[in-house]
């Protein structure tokens, strides 16, 4: 539900990281958000597509990635992915794939991070 | 002629939250105040916890409603004399850490022993902003059906202390309370985690209890 105050700092670091570079536009961006973040990622894309508008990032291609969710077990010290398909955020924090113990911490899956950004410049050699 | 070239960012939106939410702790070190981020749904209790705590809590207390209906909130903390700030988030979803720290503005900060910051009503948003707050109470009630921790785990796991209130009305709304309890213990072990009712006073004083365990 706060995909567009995200969607705003998002389009703000890629715009400000683009000028930095003398970017004449941006055709591409690629935003990673974590498996258990709290955010919609067709909302966030639509949000940032409407935000982007007279910007450098306007008509470019937005890509989102997902970054699988991880555990650290307490108890066997498993590290690594929750193993578990399920389609709801429950399971996958609840037990250890290993052990079964539930004293377990998310290393991984809460980022949102914008990644990179593909940007059109004037060829100096030209 | 125009080339194209691929830059690297890998830069964290949540970061810049984070750095305030640990400028906002050092505020509250600073001026040796324990804050208290209250969260949880609409209606489960927060404010008339809240309320409770500053009638029967022997500290000096101080209350940042954020709300989403800030104004009422704010208006039924003042009828206690304590130091209370609204903030209006507007359309937010949730408070953050800058938010706070406009808040601490308008707060004697020197004159208050525990702040209680009443987070917008809303399982889900708040979560993942940190306000720089030492405990995090999360405040669920029957009424909100006993399913509530399985729909929305991971404001549990990240709980210092679970409150599931109304216990009262759990025959009537045909919740089961103990359900609820163990699902939170399962997802969080180390959560301290209370029944009670405002009603009847049950759980008040173990919420006292363990509020104050985690000040020393
Ligand atoms: N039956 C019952 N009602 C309660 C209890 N705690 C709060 N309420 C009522 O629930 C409603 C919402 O409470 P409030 O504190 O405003 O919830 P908030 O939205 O979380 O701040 C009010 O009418 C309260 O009187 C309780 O333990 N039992
Ligand atoms: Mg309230
Ligand atoms: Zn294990």
């Amino acid at each position: 539900m706060h995909e567009l105050s995200m969607a705003d700092a998002i389009v703000k670091t890629a715009v400000d990281v683009a000028e930095k570079n003398d970017a004449q536009k941006i055709t591409e961006i690629t935003i990673e958000i974590g498996g258990l973040a709290l955010l919609n990622p067709e909302q966030l894309k639509f949000m940032i597509e409407v935000l982007s508008e007279n910007t450098l990032l306007e008509g470019a291609e937005v890509n989102v990635e997902e970054i699988p969710i991880e555990i650290k077990c307490e108890s066997c010290n498993y590290e690594g992915p929750t193993g578990s398909e399920e389609l709801d955020h429950y399971m996958p924090i609840v037990k250890c794939p290993e052990c079964e113990n539930v004293s377990i911490k998310i290393i991984k899956g809460r980022e949102c991070n914008v990644k990179n950004i593909k940007i059109e410049k004037e060829d100096e050699d030209a | 002629m125009h080339k194209i070239a691929e830059v690297e960012i890998q830069h964290d939106i949540m970061a810049a939250n984070k750095k305030l939410a640990k400028r906002n702790q050092r505020i509250f070190d600073k001026a040796d105040v324990f804050t208290v981020d209250v969260l949880g749904a609409i209606g489960s209790g927060k404010t008339s916890l809240i309320e409770n705590l500053i009638e029967k809590m022997d500290y000096k207390i101080g209350v940042i409603a954020g709300d989403v209906i800030s104004r009422f909130d704010a208006g039924r903390f003042e009828k206690y004399n304590v130091p209370v700030v609204g903030l209006n988030t507007g359309k937010e979803c949730h408070l953050d850490a800058h938010l706070v720290k406009h808040a601490l503005g308008d707060l004697p900060l020197d004159d208050i022993e525990i702040l209680f910051i009443e987070n917008v009503g809303n399982l889900i948003c708040p979560v993942d902003f940190d306000l720089g707050a030492h405990l995090r109470m999360v405040v669920i009630s029957v009424s909100e059906g006993d399913d509530t921790v399985e729909k929305h785990p991971l404001i549990f796991k990240d709980a210092d202390i679970v409150v599931i209130n109304k216990v009262d009305i759990a025959k009537a709304v045909g919740a089961d309370e103990n359900k609820m309890f163990n699902d939170v213990k399962e997802l969080n072990p180390d959560a301290v985690v209370i029944k009670s009712s405002l009603k009847t006073g049950e759980g008040l004083r173990e919420i006292m209890d363990n509020i104050q365990k985690f000040m020393e």
